[in-house]
């Protein structure tokens, strides 16, 4: 099949497909749909590699980003199902992948232009583009899985507090992995995010057509109040100690903020393209 | 197959007989080997807990052992009057007596349904019984299949599924919440036997330290020695509390020991993370409110009986496909038995009448010599052939649907009987 025939749909309804058959196995467990939900996400991890491989995306624009941060999120999909295999895992980071995918498809294509792996393009401005844009990606993945471990903590913690039995419903892993996966995904997050917002911050400020006016843009200060969340994120956790509930309210709180800045477009020079 | 299983378990007896029946290893080895000796048969004895069986078995002999000699012999060993016996004993015959050992083995016949523990001590006694040589071709066989039974029964059923034990109920809480245990500390409160037991479980998941503490400091060593913990002075108790990740509580005490302002203030000492608190005491020992679902997790005895009876339900499911597993294993050891039982009997009545065959055909054709070409000879040694088969056809045969059927003894010594096989 010609690489150019794989479109977006290809690999969204694969992963939807999958995430439905993970939702029939957790009421019905069978191997062999869990053998067939990992088929199909597989395939559609196959599809969106090539799509992704085939396509000259940027990682500085909001499509080519999104579409990275659902391709990282769609493998640590695949790693997690395989490695932890008698728990409810996809179901949670499938919704996760299926909706990034959306949310890029809704966002324009951005016109042609060098992507991720055209090097000889990546020169000056377009290289800390592509540094900011890198960056910010990689930490929306320590986002992302913070998000997850935090809803997953939620769930098993309410699951523990009703003293529900082990084994039965929905199986998670423990609240210690699950506490520890959240404080990785924060401690890889915040810097990354801190210097994706430094680099986006002289990129933004290097613009001679921007006016005082510009800073008013609704992924500037998304970015802004995302970075402040980290902070205090970090400043509770390892400052006063805080555990828990709080914590992954506060990691959730953090993933609606990226979803808001993901979701703004770049009002100012063609979104930092 | 002359095989007789009789004996009493949980279901007709009360615990104090069967106390009264327990055979420690010595007593085991000479009552194995003189019930070998004086009654001339194979024997098995599973003692444990919950069940004192003996499996006797002549294969070859005309009458099986007796169960009233065999309830006097278990009389005299344990110098009991035999009339206590009367009433809590059962027996099995035969193919019963096979599928009672398959059932008993699979876990079907158990206190708590599916329990592996039984498949061990079946294999043990029949181990120790090889060891003292009580036992010969058919225990051989049946102890052997007994094994593969469970092993069915395990692989293909759900009926030995997780873990039933109110302890092992309390490791598979302490799992959602911990995922590692060699930096954890376990912190053991009272002497409770429930404790013990749990401790034990609990001690499997390697955690880095054992604390006890006990109202009488004595009593916190001697079980900390036992278990390779560390005796804590009862007035410790909030601190060690502030420092522990699980808790197991089995006091005798009438109130509560942690109320839940005493609990608030060991909290605000707590650096670590969760705590998982198993209070098995009855009254409860701390404070039902001190559960918060986030930082403390209490689970007291009701939470943890009420998994272990999901769980037993949950392998009551699997029992009718176990049934149907020792059925069909039942079935197929009679038959293998029985056709390995009749095997050189047939062999030896074909062989006979081969021979007779050989030296008639063989006169006739002195008789005949000369007057008869080659195709003449053929025909006549088949027809003889033909002949022999026939006959033999009716008594094999009976003799293999009788073995499908039932021990088949009759008509063995009958057939051995009318072709003097025994000559």
């Amino acid at each position: 099949m010609p690489l150019e025939r794989i479109t977006l749909f290809c690999f969204e309804a694969s992963y939807l497909l999958a995430l439905v058959l993970e939702i029939i196995q957790m009421f019905q467990p069978r191997p062999i749909l869990r053998l067939m939900g990992t088929a199909c996400g597989s395939a559609g991890l196959v599809a969106h590699t090539l799509f992704l491989l085939n396509q000259p995306l940027s990682l500085s624009s909001q499509y080519g980003s999104l579409l990275f941060l659902a391709w990282i999120l769609a493998v640590f999909y695949l790693y997690g199902s395989i490695h932890h295999r008698n728990r409810a895992w996809a179901v949670f980071v499938l919704p996760v992948v299926v909706g990034l995918i959306l949310l890029a498809d809704v966002n324009p294509k951005p016109s042609d232009g060098p992507g991720i792996l055209d090097l000889e393009s990546l020169r000056g401005e377009r290289f800390w583009r592509m540094i900011h844009g890198g960056l910010l990606l990689l930490a929306g993945v320590g986002v992302c899985v913070g998000f997850l471990a935090s809803v997953m903590y939620l769930i098993q913690a309410q699951r523990l507090k009703a003293k529900a039995i082990p084994g039965e419903g929905i199986r998670l892993l423990s609240l210690e992995r699950l506490e520890a996966m959240n404080r990785r995904a924060i401690n890889l997050a915040f810097p990354l995010l801190t210097g994706g917002v430094i680099v986006g911050v002289a990129l933004f400020a290097q613009q001679s057509e921007i006016s005082l006016a510009n800073w008013h843009d609704r992924r500037i200060w998304g970015g802004g109040i995302l970075w402040f969340v980290y902070a205090i994120l970090l400043l509770l956790r390892y400052g006063i100690h805080l555990r828990g509930r709080h914590v992954a309210w506060l990691t959730i709180l953090a993933f609606g903020l990226l979803v808001f800045t993901l979701a703004s477009q770049h009002t100012t020079v063609g979104g930092l393209r | 197959m002359r095989l007789l299983a009789i004996g009493c378990n949980y279901r007709n007896s009360p615990l104090e007989l069967r106390e009264r029946l327990a055979f420690d290893e010595t007593k085991l080895a000479l009552a194995l080997e003189e019930l070998n000796s004086r009654y001339d048969c194979e024997t098995v004895i599973i003692a444990t807990c919950n069940r004192i069986e003996l499996y006797l078995a002549r294969p070859s002999a005309i009458n099986p052992p007796d169960p009233e000699l065999v309830t006097e012999f278990l009389a005299e060993c344990h110098h009991l009057d035999r009339s206590i016996l009367a009433g809590h004993f059962y027996q099995f015959h035969d193919a019963e007596a096979v599928r009672h050992l398959f059932r008993v083995v699979a876990g079907l016949d158990s206190m708590i349904i599916g329990e592996a523990q039984i498949t061990g001590q079946v294999k043990r006694a029949y181990e120790l019984a090889k060891a003292r040589a009580t036992v010969g071709p058919l225990f051989n066989a049946l102890f052997q299949r007994a094994a593969r039974v469970a092993g069915r029964v395990r692989s293909e059923t759900g009926l030995s599924q997780g873990h039933v034990s109110v302890s092992s109920a309390a490791v598979e809480y302490v799992r959602q919440v911990f995922d590692h245990f060699g930096d954890k500390t376990v912190l053991v409160i009272g002497a409770g036997k429930i404790g013990e037991l749990t401790l034990r479980h609990l001690r499997e998941l390697q955690p880095r330290r054992i604390l006890l503490t006990n109202r009488n400091l004595k009593k916190a060593v001697e079980l900390a020695g036992g278990c390779g913990g560390t005796a804590v002075p009862w007035e410790e108790l909030d601190h060690v509390l502030a420092t522990a990740d699980i808790v197991l509580s089995t006091t005798g005490s009438q109130e509560p020991i942690v109320s839940r302002e005493r609990y608030d203030k060991i909290q605000a000492r707590r650096s670590g993370g969760s705590v998982v608190i198993f209070d098995m005491a009855v009254p409860r020992d701390f404070d039902p409110q001190i559960h918060d679902g986030d930082r403390t997790f209490v689970f007291n005895i009701d939470d943890l009986q009420r998994f272990r009876e999901r769980k037993l339900q949950e392998r009551l499911k699997h029992a009718a496909g176990a049934e149907a597993i020792v059925e069909q294993e039942q079935q197929r050891f009679i038959t293998d038995w029985n056709r390995r039982r009749h095997g050189p009997v047939i062999a030896r009545l074909t062989e006979e009448f081969e021979a007779k065959r050989k030296a008639i055909v063989s006169r006739l054709m002195d008789r005949l010599d000369g007057r008869l070409g080659a195709a003449d000879r053929a025909y006549i040694e088949g027809a003889f052939r033909l002949y022999q088969n026939q006959v033999l056809h009716g008594p094999i045969s009976a003799l293999t649907e009788e073995s499908h059927e039932s021990g088949g003894h009759t008509l063995l010594e009958a057939l051995a009987k009318l072709f003097r096989l025994h000559d």
